[in-house]
């Protein structure tokens, strides 16, 4: 049997399938766990994808004519070649010997001449000028990059760096199997130094680490999550005994974290994407925790629902991921406008029907990962405007920009520990 | 010790059954040398006595990052001990150049004899597993290409048949 691909080469085939639009980044790697150069082919993908649009601006003044569509693989080595050279310490004879051997692997020697000079010529630093075009240096695409800079003037630049920065692995403490000092304990017990967080459950590690070294992890003592996120159950005002709804549930890490803070809840979970359904279950069972579980489309009620109204419903809509880009970075390299229209559309077609199911008094909280306005703000000016059972609350946090109608995280190169992901929260009650 | 041409697919000769080794005489070593030099040379991790040519029931096998961790087996058989399966993305040194994900199961218990013929049994997982399945297909006539679909299989085909003509 042949040895598997380098690390190169393979990273190299994720990224091509990716911008053939096949699958996403995560799911790609998932497949790869067993390999012992995982890090390095994730470190690999991961960043070009961070950097593609940079890299790819640089790389066109090297290439004399455009490479053909079906040689995108070695346009991905060559990314990868200057991603190295960018952004990792690796040798510099190391580096371009393996992303040549790479161009062998993959079944086309013709390269291997065109990488080594094309690498060559970077290391020389020939023909790169600074970068007059903000867009390119920011490593954004066009329309996402004016978005932010028109719809957040202020924090634009913050945000825009943000994005190009490694995440923090953050922990959720389940409260009820363990307080939040005596985890910290157990970590120092093993040499895993972090930090609280801002909300009661939060615990930040200083650098990420496997989950398999997290002390209790399988008996659900904590899960991850990020700050941000970590607010619903707090703004959702949940009491005991309620029936709550928890709409595009998988794979549950929310729905968890509501049972952890009041178990006497009686949640009924949604979603349906059937795989990521099968998570939830994983989780729940992890934490030892139940709910009601549906597969189906949460949007046609008519399939699913018993006709018994919520107190509470939890809306965690799909959205365009803007505020998530340092934990997905192929988001900038795949999403469209279009496709965030499309996203609007089904968001909106789900607070229309999810009003339905909520009882008056009720609270509906719709949460996003987006920064974008036209999904957040727009979208629930737009609901206030169809429908006069409805009031907005405003959301009792100090954390976060306040808006008219809710409360918008936003990825920020981090000042005195404050990191979350880009999250937005409304608060809707039914007269 | 000699370096021995690797047949490549869809040479007929890969096709054959080999027979089981009865003695193990220096011949035997001799021939287990040649092997491991082949596979080091040719940066596999696994080769069967079929794809030189030879068709006994001998693997060479090594799947250590460092390269210095050489498993022989010969009359290998195995029994599946996790009905599971496991997805990898296979290479074979007699179908150069070409990667096809394959499911087979994930872990087997190998029964097998070592080159003075004595008689052990070996858990193996991982890679490990799927290295000395698709080693044993081999012995048995069976290629990597042959649990893909047929229109995959032509593509690789004319492709090794054109790299083939123009050496």
């Amino acid at each position: 049997m042949q040895k598997s691909l380098n690390s190169r080469a393979t990273a190299a085939i994720i990224l091509a399938d990716l911008l053939n639009s096949k699958g996403s980044l995560s799911t790609a790697l998932s497949k790869l766990r067993d390999r012992s150069d995982y890090s390095l082919i994730q470190e690999l993908s991961f960043g070009c994808c961070r950097w593609y649009w940079l890299i790819q601006s640089q790389l066109n003044h090297f290439l004399s004519r455009p490479l053909r569509t079906k040689d995108c693989d070695i346009r991905c080595l060559l990314t990868i070649g200057i991603y190295q050279i960018r952004e990792m310490e690796v040798a510099n004879y190391a580096l371009i010997n393996e992303t040549v051997e790479a161009a062998r692997e993959l079944n086309k020697p013709w390269a291997t001449g065109l990488i080594n000079g094309v690498l060559r010529a970077y290391l020389r630093g020939e023909k790169i000028k600074t970068f007059e075009d903000p867009t390119c240096a920011s490593a954004h695409p066009e329309w996402l990059y004016r978005s932010i800079k028109a719809q957040w003037p202020a924090q634009a630049e913050s945000i825009l760096d943000a994005n190009n920065l490694r995440p923090p692995m953050t922990l959720r403490i389940n409260a009820q199997k363990i307080s939040r000092p005596s985890y910290l304990d157990l970590l120092k017990k093993q040499s895993i130094t972090a930090s609280v967080g801002r909300t009661k459950t939060a615990v930040v590690l200083d650098t990420p680490c496997k989950v398999d070294l997290l002390p209790n992890f399988e008996e659900g003592f904590v899960s991850i999550q990020d700050e941000a996120s970590q607010y619903v159950p707090e703004i959702l005002d949940l009491k005991p005994n309620l029936r709550v709804l928890d709409a595009c549930a998988a794979p549950g890490g929310k729905t968890c974290h509501m049972l952890e803070y009041e178990p006497s809840l009686k949640v009924t979970a949604v979603d349906i994407n059937k795989n990521r359904m099968q998570r939830l279950k994983d989780n729940l069972k992890r934490q030892n925790l139940s709910a009601d579980i549906l597969i189906a489309d949460v949007k046609n009620i008519k399939n699913w629902w018993d006709e018994q109204r919520f107190d509470r419903i939890l809306l965690d809509a799909p959205c365009s991921g803007t505020g998530v880009i340092r934990r997905h970075p192929d988001i900038k390299v795949l999403r469209t406008y279009d496709e965030v229209l499309t996203s609007i559309e089904i968001q909106k077609q789900l607070l229309q029907s999810l009003w339905n199911c909520l009882r008056s008094g009720g609270l509906l909280l719709y949460t996003t990962c987006s920064i974008l306005q036209e999904e957040n703000q727009l979208q629930i000016r737009d609901f206030l405007k169809s429908t006069n059972t409805a009031k907005c609350e405003s959301i009792e946090i100090e954390w976060g920009v306040e808006c008219k109608y809710g409360r918008q995280f936003l990825p920020e190169v981090p000042t005195n520990n404050q990191n979350p992901d880009g999250f937005f929260f409304s608060l809707l009650r039914k007269t | 010790m000699a370096l021995r041409t690797i047949l490549e697919f869809p040479d007929m000769r890969l096709r054959t059954i080999a027979t089981p080794v009865v003695n193990f005489d220096s011949s035997l070593s001799c021939l287990i040398k040649d092997m491991l030099e082949t596979m080091y040379s040719a940066g596999g991790i696994g080769l069967a006595a079929t794809q030189i040519d030879v068709h006994q029931r001998i693997l060479v096998i090594d799947v250590s990052e460092n390269r210095d961790k050489p498993q022989i087996f010969v009359n290998p058989t195995f029994t599946v001990s996790d009905q599971q399966n496991l997805d990898y993305d296979e290479g074979c040194l007699s179908i150069p150049g070409f990667y096809e994900t394959i499911s087979r199961p994930k872990k087997v218990v190998i029964h097998s004899q070592d080159q003075h013929g004595k008689h052990f049994d070996l858990e193996a997982d991982g890679i490990l597993a799927v290295c000395i399945q698709h080693e044993i297909d081999h012995l048995d006539g069976k290629l990597m290409v042959d649990y893909i679909s047929r229109l995959k299989r032509n593509r690789i085909r004319s492709k090794l048949e054109k790299k083939h003509k123009a050496l």
